[in-house]
């Protein structure tokens, strides 16, 4: 008969029986109590981080594609502004040049009718100073045929019309 | 220099401790035996304080054929007031008479062992009566004995460990921590470390889409027998997982969930082996069908060997110092034990390690085996074959 005294190997088939219980509690125990909630709460955190990660990378991509937009729009007004000024720059350049075209034919046409004016004045004085000569010899004509005595006479005639004549 | 020594004693005790009942037990008979501290009994060992019988139940058959319940309270109390004999031929064969047993060695005797005992007796009975074979009166047999024993107390201690902690764990995830927060304090990411090892580590990438089935069953299985293996580091305690009783059961537990989770796939490569010549097929069938038995088994027995062979090594080595005491005297004795607790203490620190591996290699060959038999083969046979061969040691 074996002894069950200092045997590492002694069939125990009691011992079996009660840890085939109490594993079978402690799984069965474990289980519902504890891994469910666990395993079902690290999952939800993973699956929580996984999202929020996606949601960050996604967030970042939008950020990026928003910094883009933005710098294109910014880049295109500049460019705007860039040909706007030009634009007002060479339009002004323009109106200026017309602009001194216009003074420039402007003064010409004034100097021009000046000129003519000038022209005219000078030609009504001739003609007014030659009606007015043309009067005085003929007045002076006159006198000298009223007073046709002598030479002397005559010279002292046409000296003294000549010195009665105004001075300018 | 103080401080070293006084840490050095500090250890020693601590070692001390740990083993307390092989050093009084080599006190009582002037040797050690180191395989009866690592074997199953029905009392818990607290020498120098004591020992606690534990409940003695028995199915019996009497003699008229009729089945019975026989309940006790200790062996102790099976002996006197039950009538029941406790077969010491072991003790007798060696030449140790019971009386003279308890007798002879009155002063080397357990102290504290309660007021009214006498030394040498527990309850009134002997050492050799409480670890001998129990036989019924009149002529009953014990058809199963459902004693409640050491190791059976220290599984029970240990699922009302795992149960207790793991509970608590869930409660915290219940209560939103490291739900919708990250794990808090050191007690909850602890174990949530090990728990997330056994699911990526172990199990993923043996089960695959299967671990959600199977991850219960491994995550028990690991931090029972992991509590299991460092209860037998604790003083007075006793490491249920180098019973082989228990370590079978926990193997066979892998053997059906193996079996009954067994793909045609994997009855296919056992019965009737793929990608071989036709007649190596009724050669490789037997190896095949034998390997279904080997795994469990090696599992089973690895669980129980790595277990005990440490214990028997720390006792081995406190054994030396009364065996050098036996030989040559004390002096010799007091001179080999820092040496002894030396090496007993790295052990000690060895079998830390192996509580962890082997809790770890047993649960990582079941994920293994339950996952070689649950999956869908969709690769080459021959490849698939190769996984088939003998288990890893």
């Amino acid at each position: 008969m074996t002894l069950f005294a200092a045997n590492l190997l002694a069939p125990d088939l009691g011992l079996i029986v009660w840890i085939t219980l109490t594993f079978l509690i402690l799984l069965g125990l474990l289980r519902k109590f504890a891994w469910g909630p666990i395993t079902s709460a690290l999952n939800e955190r993973e699956s929580k981080i996984s999202e929020s990660m996606e949601q960050a990378e996604k967030a970042l991509a939008e950020a990026k594609q928003l910094q883009a937009d933005n710098d294109k729009a910014r880049r295109e007004a500049e460019a705007q502004a860039q040909s706007i000024l030009r634009e007002a720059r060479e339009e002004a350049d323009r109106l200026r040049g017309e602009e001194v075209d216009k003074t420039r034919v402007q003064i010409q046409t004034m100097q021009e009718s000046a000129q003519a004016e000038i022209e005219r004045e000078k030609q009504s004085a001739l003609d007014s100073l030659r009606q007015e000569v043309a009067d005085l010899a003929v007045s002076a004509a006159e006198k000298i045929l009223r007073e046709n005595l002598d030479a002397d006479r005559q010279k002292k005639i046409v000296n003294d019309f000549l010195s009665d004549l105004p001075k300018n | 220099m103080i401080k070293r020594a006084s840490a050095f004693l500090i250890l020693a005790a601590i070692a001390f401790t740990a083993m307390p009942s092989t050093a009084f037990a080599a006190g009582e008979d002037g040797e050690l035996d180191a395989i009866h501290h690592s074997a199953n009994a029905y009392y818990l060992d607290f020498t120098p304080i004591g020992k606690l019988q534990l409940p003695r139940i028995f199915v019996v058959q009497h003699e008229d054929g009729s089945y019975g319940l026989e309940l006790f309270s200790s062996t102790a109390s099976a002996i006197l007031n039950g009538g029941w004999v406790s077969e010491t031929a072991d003790y007798a064969d060696e030449g140790h008479s019971e009386e003279g047993n308890a007798e002879g060695d009155g002063e080397a005797a357990y102290a504290g062992d309660g007021e009214e005992q006498e030394p040498g007796k527990y309850g009134g009975i002997t050492l050799a009566q409480l670890e001998g074979y129990m036989v019924p009166p009149n002529g009953a047999k014990v058809v199963l004995d459902m004693s409640i024993s050491k190791h059976l107390v220290f599984a029970w201690l240990g699922m009302i460990l795992v149960a207790f902690i793991m509970t608590r764990m869930a409660g915290m995830y219940k209560r939103g921590v490291g739900r919708d927060t990250a794990p808090k304090g050191i007690f909850q990411n602890m174990f949530e470390t090990l728990i997330l090892f056994i699911r990526d580590d172990v199990a993923r990438p043996n089960l695959g889409d299967k671990t959600d089935k199977y991850l219960p069953y491994l995550l028990t299985v690991f931090f029972f027998i992991l509590t299991c293996n460092l209860l037998g580091l604790v003083p007075f305690g006793a490491t249920a997982t180098s019973n082989l009783m228990v370590t079978t059961v926990l193997a066979t537990f892998t053997f059906v969930l193996t079996q009954m989770g067994g793909t045609k796939d994997y009855w296919m490569h056992i019965l009737w082996p793929p990608g071989i010549p036709a007649f190596v097929k009724p050669i490789l069938m037997p190896v095949e069908i034998l390997g279904i038995f080997t795994k469990p088994i090696a599992l089973a027995i690895r669980l129980f060997a790595n277990l005990t062979a440490g214990h028997l090594i720390i006792l081995s080595l406190i054994g030396l110092i009364f065996s050098f005491a036996k030989m040559f005297g004390p002096t010799v004795g007091y001179a080999v034990a820092p040496v002894s607790i030396a090496f007993a203490l790295f052990i000690y620190c060895l079998e830390l390690l192996v509580s962890f591996i082997q809790a770890y290699v047993f649960t990582m060959l079941s994920a293994l085996f339950i996952g070689m038999a649950v999956e869908e083969h969709h690769h080459d046979h021959h490849e698939a074959h190769d996984e088939h061969a003998p288990s890893v040691a």
